[in-house]
């Protein structure tokens, strides 16, 4: 089936890479990826960066058992988003680009990273809290692809139709906006 | 990521780079509902219908985000949000 | 597994073991990376001369016997030739971007089956890994077309932009009636599904749908607007020039080979035929005669407008495809395929 488990690292031919070094790689992708979609000089390499990080999520997608959300991330998020990112960053000239410099105002940085810090420690707080709670071990069985289908439709139907009214909104939004500047 | 996301967000003026830092939080919290999917005993299948619905909301919000960016470009000439602050005219 | 440090008959145990496993076998030579590598010299020649031979002319015929050479030829020459980098162009995705789509293309592969255990990873999500790969060319295609920087590269990348994007839609409903009559989205078991209906008959509109969206993917005629020669010059590959435009190239054919391969495995049984030749054989077979079909309206239809593009793709294609997708229900549930034992 899939090559890297999360139990059991991962089968190349004849050679078997541990778990530990393969969530280390995926994990430095992905920052790596979003801290140099929001630093990078040039949009254009932020777009990428950000399509790198993408690709580190659904590689974590696919490495906790769920390869189906893996291809969805791809297919959705680095096929059409940043296709569109790419798309409204070429169309907005470059002069209104460049004379930006995205270096933090006095208070700006600071407040910046106070949220950060303040999200970490929340986040280290909880985990520290709930810790004796949580399963030491990930659970060996694994979803079958088929279960999501019959789950999204007969538990959740009305998510669906929500979400089917809400791409109709967003559709027509999206358009009413392309006209509105004509 | 959440940090990464949320710094950007409050920093950044480029208004493209704050809907890089948007995505970077959603993308955030889906990995935190498959991961956690993937950790209960027994793994519900719940989660991935969350990462899933979740991935097409923001989907949508991005589409129309850029249409917004657009739409203001072509009003104002500008996507510095610090310039972007006159609500008419 | 070995002692350290490995004694020279150890070393040669080892690398033995490797190259003749299986697995080695499919990632390199076949259906890998070499046999890809050869298809795709290959095709190019059999475009050139099927196309020479709707024209009334031969096509290639001094490199080799026949011109088979030709292929070869190309490539020394685009080796050779200077790469010649645009002023302001930007440079690492310029030179990266040709390689990477080259990769995208080839990546594919890696879950289509050529026989029963002809596959390098039997992915249980495989048709959904290639539509991801699928949905990365256009974004790539944008990303060279920026980095050519100057007006007319962009145009076409631009359109080029638009004609892929929005035939993926109707590239991916059809395939979900296919899905849906093989009841997985492993593309082994697709293949084995149709073991006794190829289904290219119980989902005959999804057959025509995909492979007109597939004719738009690969921007061909009469799609053949984001390089369209007599227009925007070359479209969005005009600043390349040398490797650049070989990498191009190769990921184009191997686009191609891709489209043909994957109307095999859906539509056409993959790999089922009579047993007197080996399975991937009669695969390479179809997959050539598909993509036949899809060279020869190079060279017969006129190209297509892009209003008359996007009308297709969005509204007359879509449409069709969510047709068959009923259609598939309706067979499904009713119970006509299994009562007669085609299922």
């Amino acid at each position: 089936m899939v090559f890297c488990q999360l139990g059991g690292g991962c089968e190349l031919p004849l050679i078997s890479i541990p778990p530990d070094l393969t969530f280390i790689v995926l994990a430095a992708v992905t920052i790596i990826g979003s801290i140099m979609a929001l630093q990078a000089k040039e949009l254009i390499y932020g777009a990428v960066a950000l399509a790198v990080s993408f690709i580190g999520i659904a590689g974590f997608f696919v490495f906790l058992d769920a390869p189906y959300l893996a291809m969805l991330q791809i297919a959705i998020y680095v096929g059409a988003i940043v296709v569109l990112i790419l798309f409204t960053i070429m169309l907005v000239r470059r002069e209104a680009t460049d004379e930006l410099t995205d270096r933090p105002e006095r208070g700006e940085g600071a407040v910046g990273v106070w949220l950060a810090g303040l999200i970490a420690v929340a986040i280290s707080g909880v985990a520290a809290l709930a810790g004796p709670n949580l399963p030491a071990e990930p659970q060996p069985a694994s979803l079958p692809i088929s279960d999501l289908g019959p789950t999204l439709a007969l538990q959740y139907p009305i998510p669906l139709i929500i979400l089917a009214l809400l791409m109709s909104a967003a559709l027509l939004g999206a358009m009413a906006l392309a006209k509105l500047e004509k | 990521m959440l940090g990464i996301g949320l710094y950007g967000l409050s920093v950044k003026k480029n208004a493209i780079r704050i809907l890089f830092a948007i995505e970077i939080i959603v993308n955030a919290a889906n990995l935190n509902f498959a991961a956690f999917t993937r950790y209960m005993n027994p793994p519900q299948v719940s989660g991935q219908v969350i990462v899933f619905y979740s991935i097409a909301a923001a989907a949508m919000e991005a589409a129309v985000g850029l249409a917004l960016i657009l739409v203001a470009f072509r009003l104002n000439s500008t996507i510095d949000v610090r310039r972007l602050n006159k609500l008419k005219g | 597994m070995v002692g350290f440090p490995p004694t020279p008959a150890e070393i040669l145990a080892l690398i033995i073991a490797i190259v003749t496993s299986h697995q080695f076998i499919t990632i390199v030579v076949f259906p890998g990376f070499i046999h890809l590598l050869l298809v795709v010299a290959f095709l190019t020649w059999y475009e050139r001369k099927v196309l020479a031979r709707i024209q009334l002319r031969i096509g290639p015929l001094y490199a080799g016997p026949g011109g088979i050479l030709q292929p070869l030829a190309d490539g020394v020459k685009l080796i050779f030739k200077e790469i010649m980098i645009p002023y302001k162009a930007d440079r690492p995705l310029f030179l990266g971007v040709p390689l990477m789509l080259a990769l995208l293309a080839a990546l594919p592969f890696a879950v289509i089956p050529f026989g029963q255990n002809w596959v390098i990873a039997n992915l249980d999500v495989g048709i959904v890994f290639v539509f991801a790969a699928a949905s990365l060319f256009p974004s790539m295609i944008l990303l060279f077309a920026w980095a050519s920087n100057s007006k007319y590269p962009f145009l076409g990348g631009l359109r080029s932009l638009f004609q892929q994007v929005g035939y993926e839609i109707p590239m991916w409903i059809s395939t979900l009636s296919v899905v849906m009559l093989a009841g997985s989205l492993n593309l082994v078991d697709i293949v084995n599904a149709q073991s006794r209906i190829w289904f290219i008959i119980p989902a005959f509109l999804s057959f025509i749908v995909f492979f007109i969206a597939a004719m738009a993917e690969l921007e061909r005629l009469p799609f053949d607007l984001p390089t369209a020669e007599p227009e925007l010059v070359a479209g969005w590959v005009t600043e390349s020039s040398g490797a650049i435009f070989m990498l191009i190239f190769m990921g184009l054919y191997m686009k191609l080979y891709l489209m043909s391969a994957l109307v095999t495995v859906l539509f056409l049984g993959g790999w089922w035929g009579p047993a007197f030749l080996p399975q991937p054989v009669w695969f390479i077979i179809k997959t050539l005669i598909v993509a036949t079909f899809i060279i020869i309206p190079r060279g017969v239809y006129p190209r297509i407008r892009v209003d008359m593009l996007i009308k297709l793709g969005w509204t007359r294609l879509l449409i069709i495809a969510l047709a068959n997708v009923f259609l598939t229900i309706l067979l499904l549930s009713s119970g006509v395929l299994s009562a007669w034992g085609w299922l």
